[in-house]
């Protein structure tokens, strides 16, 4: 009786379809942009640590810590939002204006449970497994614009990395996606549980889903890196 | 493929590059080919977990672990507090003898710290894994600042309780100078003096003519000559008193004949 009330809860073939569209239907474009994301860093940091100490050794250790910590997290947020988020809203608010989610409540479903869990521990999880993959994905460009455009091969690039990484950057990296990973869909849902009628309404909740969602995850990227700058 | 075999793969993915991350910055390393040794300190200037361990400069391990031994004594009975468990490649091990020293040293830009450890002599025996050995304590620049502190103290404190025989001291070497610098001014004059100029020149014939006599006695000439007056002498030195008084009275009596 309680097994069947929890897959009530949690529809796992729902969330696994949801798991499916947000992270494997993301991997490619995430991957592609993280890892220019990345370059562009390497190349950034070391034009600038070449005018300031005319020294550019450094720029392996501390473009990874950098890497590690914020690029890949917030970068892969952003697009998950723009991406995931959008979706989301427009799903939820079509549903909202063709009375969708009036037909589930008079079926007796609660529309929370039956839409926003799902999509709640999908994007919660996937963008868990996306940071993780983008995160080696960049460190791995990196090492690569290092070897060719800096000099350094990857034994040094991984010496200068160990030097300021640590294994906890990338802890902090996942509680982060778990944490954008869960705002988005709630954002998303809630502006479209809130969709006006008509097509305009819907094109208005999802616009307002990616930008209040965009705002989210730099907000608490923010509150996330301040508060673990007391942690370690 | 079916969904749930995609997301898998996917989240299989993930955890393998965590796990590759892991190995990349260090923590696992399934294949490692290393002995251990523990370094005691009393004092590590400032050594981290994961700093590099060099033998002859060349990276071969890193500092595993730092514990806090309190009870911790070397056989020699000295107190040794701070224990550093490092790794060393196996290749580097042959190199680390019994007389090895352990120090930490400072490189790079950022001032990374690092333990260095100075080759032990062949004669000397290896060591084996997990051994203690004792490290060389690094210099405390705390120490060194508030030890020269003092000393520049206790400086002033002499010079302020003798202040009239410091600035005696003073003044006599201030003298002293002055009549050195006289006594030099007059030797360069001595020797620009025309007499003393021949002297020097006369000096330097002389030196030119010994050279060229003791050059001269070299030769063979000059041995033969040496040879000829020892056979002389040889054969004169039988005679004695009486037969030379004999041959210069029969002499004498001929030159009287004659």
């Amino acid at each position: 009786m309680a097994a069947k009330s929890r897959n009530r809860i949690i529809r796992w073939k729902e969330t696994l379809e949801q798991l499916h569209f947000i992270a494997n239907g993301s991997l490619s474009i995430i991957v592609f942009c993280v890892c220019f994301a990345a370059i562009v860093t390497i190349i950034e940091s070391s034009f600038h640590m070449k005018i300031v100490i005319q020294n550019d050794s450094m720029v392996p250790g501390f473009a990874a810590m950098l890497i590690l910590r914020e690029l890949a997290v917030v970068v892969t947020a952003l697009l998950l939002t723009s991406r995931v988020g959008a979706g989301i809203a427009a799903e939820v608010g079509t549903m909202k204006v063709t009375e969708q989610i009036d037909a589930l409540k008079m079926l007796g479903i609660p529309p929370s449970t039956y839409l926003v869990i799902p999509r709640l521990i999908a994007c919660t999880l996937g963008t868990v497994m996306l940071v993780v993959v983008a995160n080696m994905a960049c460190l791995f460009s990196a090492m690569a614009v290092s070897n060719s455009y800096l000099g350094y091969p990857p034994a040094i690039f991984l010496t200068a990395m160990r030097r300021f990484v640590q294994f906890q950057d990338l802890i902090l990296a996942i509680v982060k996606a778990a944490v954008f990973g869960a705002v988005i869909p709630l954002i998303s849902c809630y502006f479209g549980f809130r969709c006006e009628s008509g097509a305009e309404g819907v094109g208005r909740a999802t616009t307002n889903s990616v930008v209040v969602g965009s705002i989210a995850v730099i907000v608490l990227d923010f509150i996330l890196s301040y508060a673990f700058s007391y942690l370690y | 493929m079916k969904i749930e075999t995609k997301v898998g793969l996917l989240g299989l993915g993930a955890m393998i590059l965590i796990v590759v991350f892991a190995y990349m910055m260090g923590l696992i390393s399934p294949f490692s080919n290393t002995n251990q040794i523990n370094v005691m300190y009393n004092y590590a200037g400032g050594i981290e977990e994961g700093s590099p361990v060099r033998v002859m400069g060349i990276k071969v391990g890193k500092v595993k672990k730092i514990s806090f031994e309190p009870g911790y004594k070397t056989p020699q009975g000295e107190e040794t507090k701070l224990r550093l468990q490092i790794s060393i490649d196996k290749k580097a091990w042959p190199t680390i003898r019994k007389d090895s020293k352990y120090f930490i040293n400072l490189a790079g830009v950022i001032g990374e710290k690092f333990l260095e450890i100075s080759p032990g002599s062949a004669e000397s025996e290896e060591l084996s894994s997990g051994d203690y050995v004792r490290g060389e304590d690094p210099p405390r620049i705390d120490q060194l600042i508030s030890q020269s502190y003092g000393l520049a103290g206790k400086i002033i404190e002499l010079v302020e309780k003798n202040e009239g025989s410091v600035s005696n001291v003073i003044s006599q070497v201030d003298r002293l100078m002055t009549n050195f610098n006289k006594t030099l001014a007059l030797l360069d004059k001595t020797s620009k003096n025309k007499d003393m100029a021949r002297l020097l020149d006369n000096a330097i014939k002389i030196s030119d003519d010994m050279a060229y006599l003791t050059g001269e006695l070299r030769t063979k000439k000059s041995q033969d000559t040496f040879e000829l007056i020892h056979k002389l002498l040889f054969r004169l030195d039988p005679l004695d008193g009486p037969a030379i008084r004999k041959f210069l009275q029969d002499e004498g009596v001929r030159a009287r004949v004659l």
